[in-house]
């Protein structure tokens, strides 16, 4: 042990929850620490001809693909899905599309509303300005007036362009009577007049990492504002363990820094924000006198619930060319029509989102893309020429209801550096998601045939769409059933709040970032006692 | 030694077409960049085992028979054509030649999306004049 320091809160994780609300903290004058088991990581390879190639290799959403330094080992025997994550300064903000929906008022109420999952401890009216907050933070480009969400303020900027594929689709939710709207994205569609990071010139790889700043993730959004308020980060710590007191109080973390050397830091509050899976693998890891079970795990809910967003991609091609894979291929537009329950229409509770994706470039396009591979041998070029540039897809995510059986555990076998068991996920696809995904295929299928298509390529389950881990440390009232409180507080573990998408206690049927970022925001409020927002200076708005 | 069939064995997978203009494995000298890539990845064990499952006499059979043992190979072990598959093609779609190829066959440009980036026009707000007739029809509730 190279020695014991103390600061005023530890947060574990500078992704999207933690940045924000190491940055909330700090901007209320607390003195924080930042442990990042990542580094910082520069854009990649989007200038380089073999752009691709890195996309499907060091920069793959898949760490056992990824095989990166700053992963931890995860266990997949159990699971049909593939977990796509990222370690580092901006957590998988570095390696998503941006793609920025809030969730519906109903998301908070399905126990209330439809009998299924679990209602939040707070609702949308909640997270409203916090969303707001959170919008201003990252940028975001949309349009206001979309009828199938509540009523929200204008949006910083105009909506990203529509390519020709999504255009194409637009046309047919028109002539089906069907809902589509612009995506709300974290992309600037025009550079912003009193900041660094420059309008999006709509190269294609966002998961590359984005030379001109227009693509949002939190190492350019958040972290520039929380390292100016003085918030210390230290990348490259891998965390071994929380500790706590005799009476179970939380009081320090463990980590190996970027030297290898054991350090210990104590704090009078630790927050995690390791996303849905790093979190309770900590917690499970972090086992005491005090908390033989792991920390916060008393009764056995550390870990459970794991919820995804199980997705089915629909890919129609077309005789003719329709369009080139160039614009941010996840922030085109979506449709909600199917987004709220209705058990008549497709035998399931809950419901789904279909969002338009543009093609694929050359090798992704080869290699698959959202079709299938294209065949070696003779045939092979013909076919490669019939289907790039060809694509259109469609996207169907539906909302995953909380099983307690589908969870993160720990695979004691494999350990990191740190000495800690790697996560080891066990999840079964629930009837209901297969339903609402059946149903899905049969609207976007519908929709390609609108639109044109020779020909529509189903993929049931998208293997490799493990992007959200939710719900798996829950908030709740009630200790039995939940790990946090309201506040994100951990039952029964003073000092200890958990801030990421674990603390979901139902998914929705869209993606998590905005919502999961609000909640941070609005956890680090009522942590530091404010009853109002603050208001926020200019300069801190870009 | 296994890998001594690869090149006859890209030339199969990605044999080049005259007539659309693209080229052969062989053309672009496949075989090294496909190797390269794979040892940058720790794979050419892997790729050696898979070749090593392919009929002994493969390098003297007919075209057709090569292609036979390939779908073979591919069908008894799917998982590791793959891998095979994956540098093959990662390869080859990366090669500046094949790229200035692409370019000319279906107008993407070869040269990298930045620092360039493309052009698009800007978002058509009257693509929405039909679902802007729509009122709301957001779920709502208490709270």
């Amino acid at each position: 042990m190279q020695g014991t320091q103390r600061t005023d809160v530890i947060v574990i994780g500078a992704g999207a929850s933690g940045a924000a609300v190491a940055w909330r903290f700090a901007e209320a004058g607390v003195d924080v620490t930042v442990l990042e088991r990542g580094g910082w990581t520069p854009p990649a390879a989007s200038q380089s001809a073999n752009w691709e190639w890195v996309l499907q290799t060091e920069r793959h959403p898949d760490p056992a693909i990824r095989k990166a330094a700053a992963d931890y080992p995860v266990t997949t025997d159990a699971t049909p899905i593939r977990p796509a994550l990222f370690c580092g300064v901006g957590g998988s903000t570095l390696r998503w599309g941006a793609h920025f929906p809030r969730f519906h008022p109903s998301d908070f109420r399905t126990r209330s509303l439809d009998g299924v999952g679990r209602d939040w401890p707070v609702g949308y009216d909640d997270l409203a300005p916090y969303y707001d907050l959170n919008d201003t933070i990252m940028g975001v480009s949309g349009l206001a007036g979309d009828p199938a969400n509540p009523p929200r303020t204008a949006r910083a900027m105009p909506p990203l362009p529509l390519c020709p594929a999504t255009t194409r689709l637009a046309g047919a939710f028109d002539r089906l009577g069907w809902h589509w709207w612009p995506s709300d994205s974290a992309i600037n569609s025009t550079a912003q007049p009193l900041g660094k990071r420059g309008a999006c010139n709509h190269c294609g790889p966002c998961g590359l990492g984005c030379p001109t700043g227009a693509r949002a993730s939190t190492d350019l959004t958040y972290w520039p504002l929380a390292l100016k308020k003085g918030v210390r980060l230290e990348t490259g710590a891998q965390v071994a363990a929380i500790e706590t007191d005799r009476d179970g109080r939380a009081i320090a973390v463990t980590y190996l820094d970027a030297d290898m050397a054991l350090q210990h830091l104590e704090a009078d509050l630790i927050i995690v924000a390791a996303n849905g899976m790093g979190t309770p693998r900590l917690l499970l890891a972090s086992r005491s006198m005090a908390h033989p079970e792991g920390i916060g795990n008393a009764r056995d809910q550390v870990g459970r619930h794991l919820m995804h967003h199980p997705t089915a991609i629909v890919t129609g091609l077309f005789d003719e060319p329709i369009g080139m894979p160039v614009g941010a291929f996840a922030c085109a537009l979506y449709s909600q029509e199917f987004y709220e329950s209705d058990v008549a229409d497709r035998d399931a509770v809950r419901g789904y989102q279909l969002q338009g994706l543009r093609g694929q470039g050359p090798l992704g396009t080869a290699l698959g893309g959202y079709a299938r591979r294209i065949p070696w041998g003779s045939r092979h070029h013909a076919a490669f020429e019939a289907n790039f540039g060809h694509g259109a897809s469609l996207t169907v995510t539906v909302e995953d209801l909380p099983d307690p059986d589908n969870r993160v555990s720990l695979d004691e076998r494999t350990v990191d550096a740190a000495s800690v068991p790697a996560a080891a996920l066990s999840y079964r696809l629930g009837t209901n998601e297969r339903r609402l995904l059946d149903h899905g295929i049969g609207r976007a299928r519908e929709v390609m045939d609108e639109a044109g298509a020779r020909d529509i390529v189903v993929t049931p389950l998208s293997r490799q769409a493990g992007f959200h881990f939710l719900g798996t440390c829950a908030m709740g009232e009630d200790p039995e059933t939940s790990v946090t409180d309201r506040y994100g507080r951990v039952h029964g573990v003073p000092g200890l709040a958990i801030v990421d998408g674990s603390t979901f206690p139902s998914s929705g049927g869209v993606n998590p970032t905005p919502t999961l970022q609000a909640n941070a925001l609005r956890i680090a409020d009522h942590l530091l006692g404010r009853i109002a927002l603050s208001p926020t200076t200019e300069d801190e708005t870009l | 030694m296994s890998l001594d069939l690869l090149p006859t064995v890209l030339d199969r997978l990605l044999p080049g077409d005259d007539e659309l203009g693209w080229p052969s494995a062989s053309d672009i000298e496949l075989p090294r960049k496909a190797l390269k890539l794979a040892a940058e990845r720790d794979a050419t064990g892997a790729l050696e085992t898979l070749l090593a499952k392919l009929p002994g006499d493969f390098a003297t059979l007919e075209e057709a028979g090569q292609v036979a043992a390939l779908e073979a190979l591919e069908g008894a072990d799917p998982d590791g054509f793959a891998t095979l598959i994956l540098y093959a093609y990662g390869a080859y779609y990366t090669d500046a030649g094949v790229r200035c190829v692409v370019e000319a066959r279906t107008g993407y440009p070869a040269r990298p999306p930045q620092p360039k980036g493309y052009a698009l026009p800007p978002f058509d707000e009257s693509l929405l004049a039909t679902v802007r007739q729509r009122a709301p029809f957001w779920r709502k509730v208490e709270g």
